[in-house]
């Protein structure tokens, strides 16, 4: 016989009817004004807010008991890898599928708070969009630059030493945290005119997030791909990037990126190593053009 | 139409050139400002040494006679209004977040914003009370500085306790924008890269600071322990020597000599004019 377990046995016995209390600001559509709604939903052990969400969904009831819409969120891996369940959990930018209840809730015991991230336009509820974060890489040209298909043989070795300075920056999820916490980092959401095309609107948008800061993260992926032999062939190219409007010079110091990182890339690093890099190309540039 | 084509120009121009002004920016709160800021802390401090050490500094800075004024204005009033132009821009542009994430970084950064906002607040009303450039502001509501007499002026130009207050906290503010600023320039510029060598950078800056601050903090009770009749009789003496040298300049040097060993001796004659 297998001797009982009685810690399992009480801890449903302790937590029934024990209910767990969460506050979310939804919207319904882009540009709407947005509000706050309360929900409940029965306490399990080890929920994550991904989990807490999913019972909310399923109820589809707000806390006094009123037929709502399904609150939407994003989320994909579940496991602090893929970036996109980003928002601010009890006021703090974080990864939904990390944030556990049970920590939230020492943190926090009445209630916990759900927003979705205020740096990026609302798509609806929890869902933001994010693609000024991702067309910061693209200035940047955060990527190797071999993209066709003849057979170049193998690439230059690259020392212990320089991989293991790079691993830390290839980690990065574009989760957009860094963008979230940086006072620097201004939310740029302009609104389609009337009369306007699709397509004019769209180019608008994108000159509207090239003038603005690039980010940290576009910013440590430069230095990611400058460190690398294949990749610095446009090492040029991107500290042109990092050096026009909204580049590396918009950065305070803050500090607040490294500090909110989930996967703690050495982000203050890589902005001082732009900021040397940068240095160093504008005075060439002075002298050598 | 025309006003907002203006302002897109304006925006363009300001966007290519952004890397080069916030450099230039960033810069000049070292070069010349911080320069400037520490040199007067620091000649400041000289009255501690007593009224006739200070006068002999700023007697020393007025010796630039006619260049002082292009000098003032070319390496202190112009760089000022441009750092303070700039910073202005640049915490208009930001979004302080420290209720949210109250990290000691973000504490400094905004720290760095109001201490610079308090600093320039200072520097006006500064130059109001105790600059020339203040003096038709001023008029006779509040006694001014007058270089040839600077203890005993700023002596009684100090004489309050709210002054001095005010005068603490503007020093202070302008000393933390000032250190603080050297720390955050040596990241933007990247000469500490590595969160070890930003470390060791700020200890250079809290040194640096409070060396500052002692010197700011040293001078107000320097000045507060100025015996106003001694500090005014021994600037009556410098001042007479002042003016016989400045008039002895068409006379034999034989003539000069004898009238520095003893002043005293043609006191009459200038007395008249």
């Amino acid at each position: 016989m297998i001797a009982p377990n009685h810690a399992a046995d009480s801890a449903p016995a302790a937590d029934e009817g024990r209910e767990i209390r969460v506050r979310i600001l939804r919207q319904d559509a882009p540009g709407q004004e947005s509000y706050w709604e309360r929900h409940a939903v029965p306490y399990e052990p080890n929920m994550n807010v991904i989990s807490v969400l999913q019972r909310i969904a399923a109820g589809a009831r707000s806390a006094d008991g009123r037929p709502v819409a399904p609150v939407t969120w994003d989320c994909n891996c579940l496991e602090e890898v893929c970036g996109s369940c980003t928002m601010l959990i009890n006021g703090r930018t974080r990864m939904a599928c990390s944030a556990l209840v049970d920590r939230l809730l020492e943190e926090q015991p009445e209630e916990i708070e759900l927003r979705p991230m205020s740096k990026f336009p609302v798509v609806r509820d929890l869902v933001v969009d994010r693609r000024r974060l991702f067309r910061g890489l693209e200035r940047v040209k955060a990527w190797v630059p071999v993209d066709d298909s003849y057979d170049h043989g193998p690439g230059p070795r690259i020392s212990p030493e320089e991989q293991e300075d790079a691993y830390p920056l290839s980690t990065c999820m574009s989760c957009g945290c860094c963008l979230e916490a940086c006072p620097q980092y201004t939310k740029i959401e302009p609104v389609r005119r009337e009369g306007e095309t699709g397509e004019a609107f769209a180019e608008r948008r994108q000159g509207a997030f090239d003038r603005g800061f690039v980010g940290a993260h576009a910013v440590s992926q430069a230095m990611l791909f400058n460190a690398h032999p294949t990749g610095k062939m446009i090492a040029d190219e991107r500290l042109e990037a990092l050096t026009s409007a909204g580049g590396i010079q918009m950065c305070g110091n803050a500090q607040n990126c490294v500090a909110v990182c989930p996967k703690a890339i050495p982000l203050t690093r890589s902005i001082a190593r732009a900021g040397r890099a940068a240095t160093v190309w504008a005075i060439k540039r002075l002298f050598d053009r | 139409m025309n006003v907002s084509t203006d302002e897109s120009a304006a925006a363009s121009f300001l966007g290519r050139n952004q890397f080069l002004i916030y450099r230039l920016f960033s810069l000049s709160g070292l070069v010349p400002v911080g320069g400037f800021l520490a040199v007067h802390l620091l000649t400041n401090a000289s009255i501690l040494g007593g009224a006739e050490s200070f006068q002999g500094r700023v007697d020393l800075i007025h010796s630039l006679g006619a260049l002082l004024v292009p000098v003032e204005i070319a390496l202190i009033f112009l760089p000022i209004l441009f750092h303070a132009t700039v910073g202005f821009m640049i915490i208009a542009g930001g979004l302080p977040n420290v209720g949210s994430y109250p990290y000691a970084g973000n504490i400094r950064y905004t720290l760095q914003r109001a201490t610079g906002m308090i600093a320039f607040a200072f520097i006006v009303w500064h130059l109001i009370h105790l600059h020339w450039l203040g003096a038709p502001v001023r008029g006779n509501a509040l006694p001014g500085f007058d270089p040839h007499h600077a203890s005993s002026t700023l002596a009684v130009a100090m004489g309050s306790m709210v002054m001095n207050l005010l005068y603490a906290i503007g020093m202070l503010s302008a000393v933390y924008h000032f250190a603080n600023g050297l720390w955050s320039l040596g990241i933007t510029w990247g000469l500490w890269t590595s969160p070890a060598a930003m470390r060791r950078a700020n200890w250079v800056s809290v040194v640096v600071g409070a060396v500052l601050a002692a010197a700011g903090l040293g001078s107000l009770i320097g000045v507060r322990r100025v015996d106003v009749e001694a500090a005014r009789a021994m600037e009556g003496r410098r001042e007479e020597m002042r003016r016989m040298l400045e008039g002895e300049v068409p006379l034999p040097s034989a003539r000069m000599m004898e009238t520095a060993v003893e002043p005293r001796a043609v006191e009459s004659p200038r007395t008249g004019t």
